[in-house]
């Protein structure tokens, strides 16, 4: 931590805790995202911070024997910083970035209300702050957002129609519980009500939402999707394949646990945990791939591939 | 940090803060705590780069003089409107998005940022409440390692110098954009003399600056145009394709069922639009046997020859 990250935050301690008077500790702590004992400290410089002369009757005043004694705090004598300074660039971008994210789940009435608290951040900033960033998230369509997001606060299940990443449609009814993105995608996360299993289902490929008039019950929390989400699936098994260099955009596009560079192309570690995705995927890269390891996970794809080829009349 | 240096610039900056003038660096000197026992050149040194970190925290420290008539007689203020955040008031589905954008970033850098930028907004009686969007999680990551200092020199306007998948690049940073989970710069190439798009992936490190922030001006670019480059072409060839029933949905989205002749039995034709025949032969693959290509006959035969390496890799 600077002295600059510390001065900065004071700007805007003096205004919140004249603003939250007896504001707790801890609470105060979280909203600046710092450790109790770091606002202690803070608290501690702003006791010899007041106005220029620095007498007695100039200094801020905190009841340090109150913040010892009940977590309590009290910030007294510093009316002259009763508003916080203006946003840094990089916080006001921060801050859009995070809400243009949260745009690209949204549906409905919370994306006006997204949008119209953009235009006003962006008014508060000024001038001064670069073009920001813009965020594309594929998320399928504003409608079935909302339709998603209706049903997970009326706590009811869905019936989808469903394309997985095995290419095959189904119609899933789930208890859906949250949206969330990974990776540029968005994600229905759902208890499976046929499977009786936590799954999640790629936004762009719910092609419909049916309410069901059925409760959704409850299923606990889901699973953490974090990156490396798909390590915690106990039934993922761990695949090489040796690509020409044309097949590098497979990098981009797909989990890869690791990736070497070798003679004449790149080798690649993937986790799968769905047959039907590495079939589809070796199928999608057919002679960019030169060998898979172990050669038996090829085997679902070449049985595919003959098959279609069967419908090809010879020649 | 030292807690000596923190009262100090808060000092400073309340001193300059309350000044209805501008004031002398004597004067200052004389009123501030931790100035008067500085010897003449460490009080020098001290306050500059005391102004400098203001400066770089964004409090507009201005510097001017009194009097027209000896104008070389510098002083120092900070105007209050410059300083303080605008009064702006948030309707409670406003206030909910905000209250959600604190846990979008993954990136502990720029989740700090989002936070401190909502400790300002609390602290001006904003009460972010995320409570009532539970049903959406929105995040958002930046794990290339060459990201922060792009972000930094974007926000700064600083020019930099970086390797692109090898090759030495020049740019002058303008605007960044998230999509599909990727970040991308747009900015202008100086060797090439040329606005130029970047993909912070395929930077190799973090970028190096050669040139003070603010050293350049962004034009008035038209950026949707930009960010448009990155989207999918917009297809302008069609293929006839055999569709077994209820398959392959993503290609039906952007076809139409159609009369054709030797459609083989159990399947139905459809005419899909596509934009590169590299991209179309790998999404029909992944089909397998659920689709099968009819016209035209290059693509056919594209068809048939990956699909025959495919199966050749039986094990």
């Amino acid at each position: 931590m600077t002295s600059a990250e510390q001065v900065n935050r004071l700007l805007a301690l003096v205004p919140y805790l004249q603003s939250h008077p007896d504001a707790e500790l801890g609470d105060t702590a979280a909203v600046f995202g710092v450790a109790p004992a770091q606002l202690l400290d803070d608290l501690n410089v702003l006791w010899y911070c007041g106005l220029p002369g620095g007498m007695p009757g100039d200094l801020i005043e905190i009841d340090m024997d109150t913040v010892a004694e009940s977590g309590r705090i009290r910030l007294t004598n510093a009316e002259y910083l009763s508003r916080p300074m203006r946003f840094t660039p990089d916080e006001a971008m921060s801050l859009v970035v995070a809400l243009r994210a949260v745009r690209e789940l949204a549906g409905g009435h919370l994306a006006e209300g997204i949008d119209s608290a953009l235009a006003k951040l962006e008014r508060a900033s000024g001038a001064a702050a670069a073009p920001g960033p813009q965020v594309r998230v594929v998320s399928g369509s504003e409608e079935i957002r909302e339709q998603l997001a209706d049903a997970i606060d009326a706590a009811e299940a869905v019936d989808l129609d469903y394309t997985g990443a095995g290419l095959a449609p189904s119609t899933p009814r789930v208890a859906p519980v949250r949206l969330i993105t990974r990776d540029g995608f968005g994600y229905l996360q759902a208890w499976s009500l046929d499977r009786a299993a936590w799954r999640t289902y790629r936004l762009d490929r719910v092609d419909a939402v049916r309410r069901t008039g059925e409760p959704a019950g409850d299923h606990g929390e889901p699973p953490e999707f974090g990156p490396g989400w798909l390590e915690q699936r106990p039934d993922a098994a761990e695949v090489t394949l040796r690509l020409k260099p044309s097949a590098a955009w497979i990098t981009e596009y797909h989990p890869i646990r690791a990736v070497r560079q070798v003679r004449g192309g790149i080798e690649v570690d993937l986790l799968v945990a769905d047959p039907a995705w590495l079939r589809s995927l070796l199928l999608r890269l057919g002679r960019d791939v030169v060998s898979v390891d172990p050669p038996e996970a090829a085997a679902g794809a070449a049985e595919s591939a003959a098959e279609a080829l069967a419908a090809y009349p010879a020649g | 940090m030292s807690t000596r240096k923190s009262e100090r610039i808060m000092n400073l900056a309340i001193c300059l803060l309350m000044a209805r003038r501008f004031i002398e660096k004597t004067q200052i000197r004389q009123v501030v705590e931790g100035y008067h026992d500085l010897s003449d050149a460490a009080f020098e040194r001290t306050f500059e780069r005391d102004k400098d970190e203001l400066r770089a925290m964004g409090v507009p420290v201005e510097t001017g003089s009194n009097n027209p008539l000896f104008p070389d007689e510098v002083g120092y203020r900070i105007r209050r409107k410059d300083f303080e955040l605008p009064a702006i008031e948030f309707t409670p589905s406003e206030t909910a998005a905000l209250g959600l954008a604190a846990t979008v970033w993954e990136s502990a850098t720029q989740a700090e940022q989002a936070v401190s930028a909502l400790a300002k907004l609390r602290a001006a009686g904003v009460d972010p409440d995320p409570g009532r969007l539970g049903a959406l999680a929105p995040s958002i990551g930046a794990r290339e390692p060459a990201f922060a200092s792009i972000w930094a020199a974007t926000l700064e306007r600083a020019p930099v110098r970086f390797g692109y998948r090898g090759t030495p690049r020049r740019v002058e940073p303008w605007a960044m954009t998230y999509r599909r989970g990727a970040w991308y710069l747009l900015g202008q190439d100086r060797d090439r003399q040329a606005p130029r798009m970047f993909k912070v992936a395929r930077v190799d490190a973090a970028a190096e600056r050669i040139g003070k922030p603010g050293s350049y001006r962004v034009p008035d670019v038209d950026l949707e145009a930009a960010w448009r480059s990155l989207e999918p072409r917009q297809p302008d060839s069609e293929a006839v394709l055999a569709l077994r029933p209820g398959r392959a949905p993503d290609l039906r989205r952007r076809g139409r069922p159609v009369a054709a002749d030797g459609v083989p039995a159990g399947y139905e034709a459809w005419a899909v639009s596509y934009s590169r025949a590299a991209d179309v032969v790998g999404e029909i693959c992944a089909h397998g046997a659920d689709v099968v290509v009819l016209s035209p006959q290059r693509l056919r035969r594209a068809v048939v020859t990956e699909l025959s390496a495919t199966a050749g890799r039986a094990s």
